[in-house]
C-alpha cells in the first residue's frame, strides 16, 4: 500500500505548549487511524525560521501543511484576517458553529483557494485576556498616548482611542515593560503569559475583548491534497477537528492551572476590566473600521455581513443559555 | 591584460557603489532610531510605519554591504596559514574560493530570492500592522539584489586575482582597525 | 551522518583561508545541493528575511557605530588610557579598564557581536599601542565583549526562559551573580599575570610633571565625557527611555555630540565612520547568513533527528546526567549556534532535568554560562572571528586562539563552581 509523509511548518517554536501540542497530536492521530499509511513530520520555527512565512513555503509546496493563525497573513491577503478571531466578536461555541454550520468554512475556502491552498480549524485558545498594564485604566483620558504592544486589528481599534500601539521585539518585551519604555503588553493568556514573567512587573490583568476566541488554522497545499486518496482525506477531516477541540479543552486546563499560579504567588496581580465608556467607544470604532474594510471590498463585505448576522443570532441563544447559567451562577455565589 | 584591468575597475565600482548606499542606509538607520525614541518619550508618538523603516534600513546596510566587504576585504579569513602564502597561492585561493564558493552561492540565493520578491509582488504584500509599511516586495527584493552584487564582486575576486598573478597588482596586508574602508 | 562530515569539511576548507562566511556558505552549499537538491535553497530567502526582521540585531550596526565614531574621534583611546593612568604604576591597568567597560556594554546589550566588535575597535588599538601582549589583548576583549551573554539584559537568558518556561525577571536575577564574579575573576587574574609577567601588560607611563594626585585629577577629568556616553546609553535603558537596541543609537548620536563638543566633528568623519560601519556589520552578517546556510543544511539532513536520538542516551542519575548534559552542550557549542543548542537540544534535557527534581533556574544558569563559553571555543567561536573581523593586520587568528584561552578556563571552573556550590551564587541545586 502507497504511504505518504506530509511535511508540516508550524509557527511556533518547538515544544511550544499547548499551540505545539496540537501539531503533534494531530500527527499522532493521523499516523494511528491510517495504519501507518500517513505520516506527518512536524518542522518548528527554530527549523524553518520562517514562523511568518508558513502561508508562502505551503503555497509554493515547500511544505505539504502548516499550522498557523489565519490573521498572520493579512498583511499578504487582506481578508484572511477574518477567520481568528475579530474585536466584539463570536466567542469559541459561536465561532466553531458559523464555521461548521453557518457558512464560515465556505467563506475561508474562498478565500484560500486562488493561493492553492485549503484551510480548516486549528484550534483555539478560547478568550484570551486584554493584557498586561502598569497603571490602572480608569477612563478614555487613560488610554491617551498610552504605549502598548499589541498588533493586528485590535491595535488598529486601540489606535482609534488614543493608545499608540507599539512594536517591540518579544526579546525586548519584559525589559520594555519593566523599565516603562511601554505602558502595557498583550500577549496570549495566563499559561503563555506566565513564561514571559510580566506577573512579576505589572500589577494589572485586564481581560479580554480583542481576541474572544482565537482560531488557528492547519493549512493545505491544495495539489497534496488532491493527491491523496479519500479516506486518508477524510482521516485528515478527523484528526484535524479533533485535534483542534482537544487544544480548546487543553487551553481552558492549562490557562485555569496558571492562574490558580498567578493567584497564589503573586497577589500583586490584579484582575481589571475596562470602564464601559471605554468598551462602547472601541465597540462603535470597531464598526467603522469592519465598516470601512467592508466598503472597500466585496468579498470582505460578505464576510463581515455573515459574521454579523450568526452573531447576532447565535448571541440570542447564548444569552438565554451560557450568559443565563453564568449569571445565575454568580447571584447563587 | 588591458581589459582585464578595465573590468575589475568596473566591477569594483559597483561594490563601491553599494557600500555608498549602505553608508547612506547607515546614517540615515542611525538617525531614524534616534527620532523614534524622541518621538517616543519625548512627544509620546509613536508610528510604527517609523519603526518599520528602521529594519528596513538595517537590512539595506548589511545586505549591500556585503558586496562592499568583499572587495574590499573586510570578510574575516582564518589566517592561520593565508598570511604566510604568496601572493599567488592567495591568489589561487580567492579563485577557486569566488568560483566555487561565492558565484554559485550567489546564483541560488538570487534565483530564490528572485521568486521571493515576485510573490510579495503578485500578492501586494505589505505590513499587517496598522500604520505599517506598504509595498514589502521591495525590502524583499534587496535579497535578489544583493546575492547579484554579491556574485559580481565574486567575479571581481577573480579578476583582482588575475592581477595579482600577472604580478601588476599585491594584496594589501593592511586590513582591520587601523585601515578599514 | 551528512551534518557531522560536513563539519568537518568545513573545519578543513576553513583554514585555507577563504573568507569565513562563504566558506560556510559554499561548504552547504555543496552538502546540501548534493544530499537534498537545489531546491532545499528556496529556504534560504526565508531565513536571510528572518535575519533582516530580528530587530534586537539592529543594536550590532548601531554599537559598532558608536564604537567606530569613539575611535575616529580618539575619545575611547581617552578613556582607556585615563582609566589605565589611575592604576598608576601598576601593569594590566588597560586590561582591567577593557573589561570593566565590557561589563558596562554587557549590562547595555544582549548581542554578542555588537560588544566584541565594538571593544574590537575601541581598546585593542589602544592597547596594542601600549606594547600589550597580543594574546592577552584579544582574549580579554573576546572575553569582555562576550559578558553580554551572561550580564542582563542578555538575549540568551530570554530564549531560555521561553524554552524552559521560566520567568524572564528570576533568570535576570540569577545571572547577576555570576556575572559578577566573572568580571571579578577576569580582573584577578590580569592581577596576577601582571605581577609575574608585567612586560606583557606594561603600566601607562606617566604623565610626566605631574604629582599623583594631579594625574588621577586629571585623567578622572578625562573619563568624565566618554564615560557620561556610556551612562546616557545604560541610563536611557534603565529609565525606560529606549530598549536596550535603541539606546545603541543614542550611544551613537552622543558620540557624535561629543565629538562636536570636543571639536572633532566634520561630515567627513561621520561618512567614514559609517563606512567603516558598514564593512564591519557586513562582516558580521554574512557570517549569519553562511552560518544559518550550514545550519538549514544541517538540520534538513537529518542532523536535528540524529542528535536528538543521541542526547536521549544520556545517564539516569543526576550528577551523571549534569555533567555530561554540561559536556555535550559545551562540545556542541563548538559547532552550532546558541539558538540552535536552546531550541533543539535544551527542550530533550529539561524534562529529565526536572524529573530528576533539579531545579530549572539553576540548570538554566548553567547553561547560560556554558553557551557563553561556545562564543569563545576555537574553531568556530563567533567572538572569535568578529574581534579577527576588526583587528589590525598583526594580529594572528592563533594569537585570538591562544588568547581565550585561559578565559575559557575560567568560564568552565566557574561553571564548576555553580554546579558544585550553587549557594555561593544565591541558588539552589534542587528544589
Ligand atoms: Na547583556
Ligand atoms: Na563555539
Amino acid at each position: 500500500q502507497e504511504t505518504f509523509t506530509l511535511r508540516l511548518a508550524e509557527t511556533w517554536g518547538p515544544n511550544f505548549p499547548i499551540f505545539g501540542d496540537t501539531t503533534k497530536n494531530f500527527a499522532e492521530r493521523v499516523e494511528k487511524m491510517s495504519d501507518g499509511r500517513l505520516k506527518v513530520r512536524i518542522d518548528s520555527a527554530n527549523k524553518h525560521k520562517a514562523p511568518l512565512g508558513v502561508f508562502d513555503m505551503v503555497k509554493a509546496g515547500q511544505y505539504d501543511m502548516g499550522h498557523s493563525a489565519s490573521y498572520y497573513w493579512k498583511g499578504k491577503v487582506p481578508n484572511t484576517l477574518f477567520f481568528t478571531s475579530m474585536p466584539f466578536g463570536m466567542n469559541a461555541m459561536e465561532q466553531y458553529a458559523w464555521f461548521y454550520h453557518g457558512g464560515g468554512m465556505e467563506l475561508m475556502q474562498e478565500v484560500y483557494e486562488p493561493h492553492n491552498m485549503l484551510s480548516f480549524p486549528g484550534g483555539n485558545t478560547g478568550v484570551q485576556m486584554g493584557g498586561w498594564f502598569r497603571k490602572e485604566i480608569n477612563s478614555l483620558e487613560d488610554l491617551e498616548g498610552l504605549k502598548m504592544r499589541i498588533p493586528g486589528f485590535a491595535g488598529e481599534v486601540f489606535a482609534e482611542v488614543g493608545v499608540n500601539p507599539t512594536n517591540i521585539p518579544p526579546g525586548e518585551l519584559y525589559t520594555s515593560l519593566e523599565r516603562n519604555t511601554i505602558d502595557a503588553v498583550e500577549w496570549v493568556g495566563p499559561a503563555l503569559d506566565l513564561r514571559l514573567g510580566f506577573q512579576q512587573i505589572a500589577d494589572y490583568y485586564y481581560t479580554g475583548w480583542h481576541e474572544p476566541a482565537t482560531e488557528l488554522q492547519f493549512l493545505v497545499n491544495k495539489k497534496v491534497w488532491e493527491e491523496l486518496p479519500a479516506d486518508l482525506q477524510e482521516i485528515m477531516r478527523i484528526a484535524m477537528r479533533t485535534a483542534s477541540y482537544d487544544m480548546l479543552v487543553h487551553s481552558q486546563h492549562a490557562n485555569a492551572e496558571a492562574w490558580d499560579t498567578i493567584q497564589e504567588d503573586y497577589p500583586n496581580v490584579q484582575i481589571k476590566q475596562f470602564p464601559q465608556e471605554i468598551f462602547q467607544t472601541m465597540y462603535e470604532a470597531n464598526e467603522k473600521l469592519l465598516d470601512e474594510a467592508a466598503s472597500a471590498d466585496e468579498q470582505a463585505a460578505r464576510i463581515v455581513k455573515s459574521q454579523e448576522e450568526y452573531l447576532e443570532k447565535s448571541r440570542a441563544y447564548t444569552n438565554i443559555s451560557e450568559r443565563a447559567y453564568l449569571n445565575t451562577m454568580a447571584e447563587v455565589e | 591584460m588591458r581589459w582585464i584591468i578595465k573590468l575589475d575597475h568596473g566591477l569594483a565600482w559597483l561594490s563601491i557603489f553599494c557600500g555608498w548606499v549602505a553608508c547612506a542606509a547607515m546614517i540615515l538607520m542611525a538617525g531614524n532610531v534616534f527620532y523614534d525614541v524622541v518621538a517616543r518619550y519625548a512627544f509620546n508618538e509613536v508610528s510604527i510605519g517609523m519603526q518599520e523603516m528602521e529594519w528596513h534600513l538595517y537590512s539595506v546596510v548589511f545586505l549591500l554591504g556585503i558586496p562592499y566587504a568583499l572587495r574590499t576585504d573586510g570578510h574575516v579569513r582564518v589566517d592561520v596559514f593565508y598570511t604566510r602564502w604568496s601572493d599567488k597561492t592567495k591568489a589561487w585561493v580567492n579563485i577557486v574560493g569566488a568560483v566555487l564558493f561565492v558565484i554559485p552561492f550567489s546564483y541560488l540565493i538570487w534565483n530564490y530570492g528572485y521568486n521571493f520578491a515576485v510573490e510579495s509582488y503578485s500578492m501586494g504584500e505589505g505590513s499587517g500592522d496598522p500604520g505599517g509599511l506598504p509595498h514589502r516586495w521591495i525590502i524583499k527584493s534587496v535579497i535578489p539584489i544583493s546575492a547579484v552584487f554579491t556574485g559580481i564582486a565574486g567575479v571581481n575576486m577573480v579578476t583582482f586575482a588575475i592581477r595579482v598573478i600577472s604580478g601588476e597588482k599585491t594584496y594589501e596586508p593592511k586590513h582591520g582597525a587601523e585601515g578599514l574602508a | 551522518m551528512i551534518g557531522m562530515i560536513m563539519f568537518v569539511a568545513a573545519l578543513f576548507l576553513l583554514m585555507l583561508g577563504f573568507p569565513v562566511a562563504f566558506t560556510f556558505g559554499g561548504v552547504a552549499l555543496f552538502f546540501g545541493v548534493f544530499a537534498e537538491g537545489m531546491d532545499l535553497f528556496a529556504f534560504m530567502p526565508y531565513r536571510i528575511m528572518s535575519v533582516m526582521q530580528n530587530t534586537v540585531l539592529m543594536a550590532v550596526p548601531l554599537f559598532i557605530f558608536m564604537g567606530v565614531v569613539l575611535q575616529r574621534t580618539r575619545l575611547a583611546e581617552q578613556l582607556l588610557t585615563s582609566m589605565g593612568r589611575l592604576f598608576g604604576g601598576l601593569p594590566g591597568g588597560l586590561a582591567i579598564s577593557t573589561i570593566l567597560v565590557g561589563a558596562l556594554l554587557a549590562a547595555s546589550t544582549g548581542v554578542v557581536g555588537a560588544s566584541v566588535v565594538a571593544m574590537g575597535l575601541i581598546s585593542l588599538p589602544v592597547m596594542l599601542a601600549h606594547d600589550y601582549d597580543k594574546r592577552l589583548a584579544t582574549g580579554t576583549i573576546c572575553a569582555a565583549g562576550t559578558l553580554g551573554q551572561i550580564v542582563p539584559p542578555s538575549i540568551i537568558l530570554i530564549i531560555l526562559g521561553d524554552v524552559l518556561g521560566l520567568p524572564v525577571g528570576d533568570l535576570f536575577k540569577a545571572a547577576v551573580i555570576p556575572g559578577v564574579v566573572l568580571v571579578g575573576l577576569y580582573i584577578f587574574y590580569i592581577l596576577i599575570l601582571t605581577r609575574f609577567q608585567p612586560q606583557m601588560a606594561p603600566a601607562m607611563p606617566d604623565d610626566s610633571g605631574l604629582s599623583r594626585k594631579k594625574e588621577i585629577l586629571a585623567a578622572l577629568l578625562a573619563i568624565i565625557p566618554p564615560l557620561a556616553l556610556i551612562v546616557v546609553v545604560l541610563g536611557s535603558i534603565f529609565a525606560g527611555i529606549a530598549t536596550p537596541t535603541e539606546s545603541s543609537a543614542l550611544g551613537g548620536i552622543g558620540a557624535i555630540v561629543l565629538a562636536i563638543i570636543y571639536r572633532q566633528f566634520s561630515f567627513k568623519m561621520v561618512w567614514d565612520a559609517s563606512k567603516d560601519t558598514v564593512k564591519v556589520t557586513a562582516m558580521v552578517f554574512a557570517i549569519l547568513v553562511g552560518a544559518t546556510a550550514f545550519s538549514m543544511v544541517f538540520s534538513y539532513t537529518g542532523g536535528d533527528y540524529l542528535l536528538e536520538e543521541w542526547l536521549l542516551q544520556l545517564p539516569g542519575e543526576k550528577w551523571g546526567f549534569i555533567i555530561l548534559a554540561m559536556l555535550v552542550i559545551l562540545i556542541l557549542g563548538f559547532f552550532i549556534d546558541f539558538v540552535e543548542i536552546s531550541f533543539i537540544i535544551v527542550p530533550i534535557l529539561a524534562p529529565v532535568a526536572e524529573a530528576m527534581g533539579i531545579n530549572m533556574l539553576w540548570f538554566a544558569i548553567l547553561i547560560a554560562m556554558n553557551l557563553q563559553t561556545s562564543f569563545l571555543t576555537p574553531p568556530f567561536g563567533f567572538s572569535l572571528f568578529y574581534l579577527k573581523g576588526v583587528s589590525p593586520a598583526g594580529v594572528r587568528t592563533t594569537d585570538i586562539y591562544k588568547g581565550v584561552l585561559p578565559f575559557i578556563l575560567m568560564q568552565v571552573f566557574v561553571l564548576a563552581m555553580i554546579v558544585i556550590f550553587p549557594e555561593w551564587f544565591g541558588m539552589s541545586a534542587s528544589y
